[in-house]
């Protein structure tokens, strides 16, 4: 199960602000120990951080919060990771981020428009990506035709996407996530 | 012996030089009053670097200096407002006339002056400057409403340098006004944020001054976090702060400057004059960070 966890809500309860502003690196810290606790839970497969009720996220912050959460994730079995309520500015800072780390994280925009990914992945897993983004799923043939590539080139891309958890593999057919409904 | 530091009439980040030549070798051995009497105007950057000048000095173990308000009712009083007054009581022994009124934030001022001391300082600070930033960016300045953000995050960023580096507390004031010389006269935004602390210097030392050799010293320390966007911490995620900063102000035409010690280094941009570095400088206490934001621009032709 994939659970939407609302990080104005985690925000509240691990430092007592009356803001809702992700700053700095202690309260980042907090707030990833506070996720970290939820992604051990048994059921859990994945978590969607819901951002659209967050004010600012400032750089350290989203490091402590996005980006050591990936880093920090197990190598094998791995629960997914997906952002979700996203403005333009917690995207700028998030994007930053991951581009240091070379990580990167599947998002979805709180102005709505096709889920990106942030942070860096080579150009190839990028169009694969948006090419699942728009149709929801896909197999390596499927976007292959797509973009006009080679089978082989379409399926190493999704194959990195996979292993970067940003899309899931079931079968011969690569899935979007999606946050819950 | 008393020694006395005058404070320029017109204090801002070009007149603070001859500000921290009055204090000598530090730390002064006499006791030091500081003469503000003849201060017309003080940019954030020169408020913030006079409380940071008092408390550096009660923080080395010196007596208690002196502080006189400035002569002009009109200036103390905006002192006053700024919430100058109330912070340097803590550092200097007032002399003068100092205006009972209650800190209100006038209308150019986003930020009065505010201590820095822990994390929740700067949960307070972009807490309550958003909404002013807001009207001054967008509406004054001209910028884009979503760069507000941006300049929050500025702001953050800056203040947390104290935070995580410094080792004591620091201030931070953030003014829109006009300039005069620079700019064509026009307005910019303008955050300061000074502390008392150890220097970029002494803390990036265990880490950059072997791989600077010969050349380590202030400019070099400069260099390192600026330019390099290294941090005193080994985690591989330190250093983001500053480069976030020069994104944002690459974007909107912004200057950045950090004096520490004797060396000051700055982006500088098309619009400004100064030199990127400047080193040989009068000792002063901490890092003194002045990021400004100039209204934009109307496209001509």
């Amino acid at each position: 199960m994939i659970q939407t966890i609302r990080l104005d809500h985690v925000l509240r309860e691990a430092v007592r602000t009356p803001y809702a502003d992700l700053v700095t690196r202690p309260t980042g810290a907090a707030v990833r120990d506070r996720i970290r606790q939820a992604l051990a839970e048994p059921s859990c497969r994945g978590a969607c951080l819901d951002f659209s009720a967050v004010g600012l996220v400032d750089f350290s912050c989203a490091d402590e919060v996005v980006a050591k959460l990936l880093l920090d994730l197990p190598p094998e079995d791995a629960p997914y990771l997906l952002l979700a309520g996203l403005s333009e500015s917690h995207r700028e800072a998030i994007d930053h981020v991951l581009e240091w780390h070379s990580l990167a994280v599947a998002a979805f925009l709180a102005a709505g428009g096709r889920p990106a990914v942030l942070g860096r992945v080579d150009p190839d897993a990028r169009a694969a990506f948006e090419r699942i983004a728009d149709a929801g799923q896909g197999t390596s043939d499927e976007v292959a035709a797509g973009l006009g590539w080679p089978t082989e080139r379409a399926a190493a891309a999704l194959r990195t996407l996979a292993l970067l958890r940003l899309v899931q593999a079931a079968g011969a057919t690569y899935c979007l996530l999606l946050p819950p409904a | 012996m008393t020694r006395v530091v005058e404070v320029p009439a017109f204090f801002d980040d070009r007149a603070f030089d001859g500000f921290a030549a009055g204090f000598g070798a530090w730390p002064p051995t006499e006791r030091i009053l500081v003469d503000a009497r003849p201060a017309t105007w003080a940019s954030p950057y020169g408020l913030t670097g006079l409380l940071t000048a008092g408390q550096a000095l009660v923080e080395a173990g010196c007596e208690k200096p002196l502080l006189t308000v400035p002569a002009s009712d009109d200036v103390s009083r905006y002192w006053a407002r700024t919430g100058f007054f109330r912070y340097a009581a803590e550092v200097f022994e007032l002399h003068g006339k100092v205006p009972r009124i209650k800190p209100d934030d006038p209308s150019d001022v986003l930020l009065g002056v505010t201590p820095i001391r822990g994390a929740e300082d700067v949960h307070d600070v972009v807490g309550r400057i958003q909404e002013g930033a807001s009207r001054i960016l967008h509406g004054e300045l001209g910028i884009e409403a979503k760069a507000t953000m941006g300049f929050a995050m500025a702001l953050s960023e800056s203040c947390q340098n104290i935070v995580e580096h410094a080792g004591t507390g620091g201030w931070v004031a953030v003014h829109a006004y006009t300039f005069r010389k620079r700019l064509g006269g026009r307005r910019a935004a303008v955050i300061a944020v000074s502390d008392a602390g150890i220097g970029f210097r002494r803390s990036l030392e265990a880490t950059q001054m072997k791989r600077f050799g010969e050349r380590w010293g202030d400019p070099a320390a400069l260099e390192a976090a600026l330019v390099h966007h290294t941090s005193r911490f080994r985690d591989p995620g330190r250093g983001q702060g500053l480069a976030g900063i020069k994104r944002y102000l690459a974007r909107w035409q912004g200057k950045i400057s950090i004096r520490s010690g004797t060396a000051r280094l700055a982006i500088v941009p098309a619009w400004d004059e100064d030199v990127p570095l400047a080193s040989g400088l009068p000792f002063f206490p901490g890092a003194q960070v002045q990021i400004t934001i100039p209204a934009q621009q109307e496209p001509t032709g």
